[in-house]
């Protein structure tokens, strides 16, 4: 092995003083979150596109004896959805600051909202008056529910322990990306709901005749 | 010989960097690796296994039609063999494959120790190898799937295909699309902020560009087959109505869902085929390629016409005029990137002095075997010609002069090619230049006829046809073909085995190439490089006279894992990322997921409890470690170890 003395211009970095934290854009898992809420997103399109597909090859939609949808609970969803958002983003900003006590309450809020939505959502199911396999509009209804309805679960799972390492005491104002990318899944985990919101309860309400 | 050798200024740093970056030895810890070249190795061996699996079912079915009302096989056993031969050339070797080259040599060229997320990669791996493992067992139980590569419904519905065949098929399909998603997500990380300081978009080989947009258009396509499949087994296990015409479904839905990831899948596999080429033809000629940024841009603009074409596989479905008529343009205008990259690389040929080594015969058929193809394609993206054609053998001797010519010829080039760097010794010349022969004869000889045999109305899929028909002399040449194709493969195999352990040793850098894999040994030490490198071209290895002089990072800690990130356009260091050692929750937890996803084949609620094993998996994997405070104190005496 040679042993030659390196010519110390060689070397035109120095990363001993970079820092070994990373609190967003420069994480690479900030970016991987990123992929990940991508190809999600891919999904959502490919459903909503299917929606509407399947909506245009069926000459009635909903299909005859299919009630319009109520609004009120998933509306009450939508809301809880989006505040649950403002309370992830007080989470992250009270970290920023150094408060963790206020950063756990924001976090627990949050899965609480989820957790609402949850039982509402839950509620829905048992109240669908069609099940999935009679007509292609119950399938999609159940479905897309259900993909979202599960989103939700993990979504909660994941923010519930972070909460409870934030009570160990893992997170603060310089380690914070684990919360900055749970915060970029949740957001959009809750704002996915709005297209299917539309989709399953705007759409068939604009385009049901009454009677058929 | 290049060294990279008078870099090591001290043995004992050097051999603790090794330590650190070392993938533990011993059968279980086997298990626990995460290093992107132990990945990428596997990745590769594994996907030319079920390329020579999938090979062999090929060459049975050939068995089956070389003579008419043959009885070799049955219908139901040959419908199972195609559609297993579709399925593994697609999902199971060609993706990948391609992907396994980029996990093993996109880090290497841009310089930098690991991937964004070495443990994501390790988890994609398992999966592939589970869903592949499941896959076969169907077949060897005899209950394969058997409704063609592309499963249309009606057939795949559980009215027409009973069994657990399509069970197996629409869940692997999804399972591995896992792996296939997270491979390339962490490609995308890695090569946008893990790049050599210096190395901007615009100096970063074309090898990294092809992987970087096969990337992406993995991202955006897969996710359709996969909520495709998933509504397809729903179809099946709960009986949901999304394809069944008589419940308000459409099968049409199937088609374009499945088309939407089906068309762009073929440049999947073409695209890091293109940057393959690239590679080869800048090191085999000695200079800078022809029209760098007119070839990137060309590989950006083929990612994104390719999510244009998918109807151009259902002309003869029935949908209206308007849409045929744009599909047809847009298949047409495909042509024009791809164009743009066939003259480059001509003009970088043109007046070179080109060594004819393995890998450049490789690349040479390539051109003749794709431009056929490439002129196969422009006759079906026509109407009135694809409604002649469509579901003939016509339609089977196009796709394989794309496939072979676009990804098969591209792809064992990069096999040669790259050998020496990933074992350190050279594939056998004397074998390869017998090897590409065959290959090139058997290709042309086993598909060529088959266009004749199309316009004589021979139809796809067939297990057997009659004698007075005319077609048993072409058949049976085409077997005889055949043969000589899989001898081409073999030899390759041999040589590949054989070189192993007594093919010439290689040196860091055998074909005088350009680009930073060859900047170190072969095959290249735990840590990648002794010192992370500094590039100010395109062209690093060209413009230092030797790889010693090449710039590099100072600071990096030898005792813990550390690598640079660098900014997403102009690659400045940025910060310095701690990665993961070695660990076992990605195996553990590809058997909890693969566990869901089987087990709801057989009792839809297993999947939950897959779910819920899955989720103790992650936190076991991601629970944070405070990597940041270990060995603080020795921080100081390591300050100077690179």
């Amino acid at each position: 092995m040679s042993t030659t003395e390196l010519n110390d211009s060689r070397f035109s970095i120095d990363a001993t003083d970079l820092s070994r934290f990373h609190s967003g854009t420069d994480a690479p898992i900030w970016w991987g979150i990123v992929g990940l809420v991508l190809i999600e997103m891919s999904v959502v399109a490919a459903f909503v596109i299917s929606y509407f597909y399947l909506l245009m090859s069926n000459p009635q939609w909903p299909p005859a004896d299919y009630p319009v949808p109520e609004l009120m609970l998933p509306t009450v969803s939508l809301v809880l959805l989006l505040i649950s958002c403002v309370t992830m983003y007080m989470a992250g900003r009270t970290l920023n600051k150094g408060q963790v006590t206020a950063f756990v309450l924001y976090t627990v809020a949050s899965v609480a909202l989820a957790c609402v939505v949850l039982v509402i959502r839950w509620q829905q199911f048992q109240d669908f008056e069609f099940s999935l396999d009679q007509h292609v509009y119950g399938s999609l209804v159940w479905t897309i529910s259900g993909f979202h309805f599960l989103h939700v679960v993990s979504a909660a799972i994941g923010t519930a322990v972070v909460a409870i390492l934030g009570m160990m005491g893992f997170f603060s104002s310089t380690q914070r990306i684990g919360v900055v990318v749970d915060t970029l899944y949740w957001n959009f985990v809750a704002l996915a709901w709005i297209p299917f919101y539309l989709i399953l309860y705007w759409v068939p309400r604009l385009t049901y005749t009454a009677g058929g | 010989m290049q060294s990279t050798a008078t870099y090591d200024h001290d043995p004992a740093s050097t051999q603790l960097l090794s330590r650190t970056w070392e993938s533990p030895p011993g059968v279980l810890n086997w298990f626990t690796h995460v290093n992107h070249r132990q990945i990428g190795y596997r990745f590769v061996v594994t996907s030319l296994v079920f390329f020579a699996l999938a090979g062999v079912l090929a060459l049975i079915m050939r068995l089956q039609l070389i003579s008419p009302e043959n009885t070799l096989l049955g219908p139901d056993l040959y419908n199972q063999l195609f559609t297993m031969h579709g399925t593994t050339m697609m999902f199971f070797f060609a993706v990948p494959a391609m992907e396994g080259l980029g996990i093993y040599l996109a880090p290497l060229m841009i310089g930098t120790r690991d991937m964004s997320f070495p443990r994501l990669n390790a988890f994609g791996y398992y999966v592939y190898l589970i869903a592949g493992i499941a896959l076969y067992t169907s077949l060897f139980l005899g209950m394969a799937p058997a409704a063609g590569w592309f499963s249309y419904v009606p057939l795949a519905n559980i009215a027409f295909s009973e069994g657990r065949g399509m069970d197996f098929w629409t869940t692997m399909i999804t399972f591995i699309e896992i792996s296939a998603l997270a491979a390339a997500v962490e490609l995308i990380v890695t090569i946008l902020k893990q790049r050599a300081p210096g190395m901007t978009l615009s100096r970063m080989p074309l090898f990294v560009w092809a992987i970087l947009v096969m990337s992406f258009m993995i991202v955006f396509a897969m996710p359709t087959v996969m909520a495709g499949s998933v509504l397809l087994a729903l179809d099946r296990a709960f009986f949901t109505q999304f394809f069944v015409a008589a419940g308000g479904g459409d099968p049409l839905l199937w088609q374009h869902l499945f088309w939407f990831f089906g068309h762009p899948e073929v440049y999947i596999i073409m695209v890091p085929a293109l940057g393959i080429i690239s590679s080869i033809i800048a090191t085999f000629t000695q200079r800078p390629i022809f029209g760098y940024t007119a070839l990137v841009l060309s590989l950006v603009a083929t990612g994104f016409v390719s999510f244009g074409l998918w109807v151009h596989h259902m002309f003869t479905t029935g949908l209206p005029h308007l849409g045929l008529s744009f599909f047809t343009a847009a298949s047409a205008m495909i042509a024009i990137p791809t164009g743009v990259q066939v003259f480059c690389w001509i003009a970088s040929l043109w007046g070179a002095r080109i060594r004819f080594a393995t890998p450049m015969l490789f690349i040479l058929g390539f051109f003749a075997i794709f431009v056929i193809g490439g002129l196969t394609g422009v006759m079906v993206a026509s109407i009135p010609f694809d409604s002649q054609v469509h579901d003939s053998y016509f339609v089977v001797a196009h796709l394989h002069y794309v496939l072979i010519g676009g990804a098969v010829f591209p792809f064992f080039a990069g096999l040669y090619y790259w050998y020496p760097k990933m074992t350190g010794r050279l594939m056998s010349e004397r074998l390869g230049r017998w090897s590409f022969a065959l290959i090139f004869i058997g290709t042309n000889l086993t598909f060529f006829p088959m266009h004749q045999l199309g316009f004589e109305g021979m139809p796809r899929r067939v297990y057997t046809y009659l004698a007075d028909m005319g077609w048993q002399d072409l058949n049976f040449a085409i077997t005889l073909a055949a043969f000589v194709l899989g001898t081409g493969f073999l030899l390759t195999l041999i040589n590949a085995v054989i070189s192993r352990s007594r093919g010439d040793l290689a040196g860091s850098n055998p074909w005088q190439a350009e680009t930073l894999e060859w900047a170190t040994t072969s095959p290249p030490q735990n840590y990648n490089f002794r010192h992370l490198p500094v590039v100010s071209s395109r062209t690093p290895l060209w413009d230092q006279s030797d790889a010693d002089r090449l710039e590099c990072v100072a600071g990096l800690r030898a005792d813990r894992r550390e690598l640079l990130v660098t900014t997403l356009l102009e690659a400045r260091a940025q910060s310095v990322l701690i990665m993961p050692n070695p660990s076992i929750w990605p195996f553990l937890l590809s058997l909890a997921v693969g566990f869901g996803f089987l087990g709801f084949m057989f009792e839809p609620w297993l999947f939950v409890v897959g779910f819920a094993l899955s989720f103790f998996m992650i936190v076991g994997w991601l629970w944070p470690k405070k990597p940041w405070l270990d060995g603080e104190q020795s921080y100081d005496q390591s300050h100077d170890q690179c």
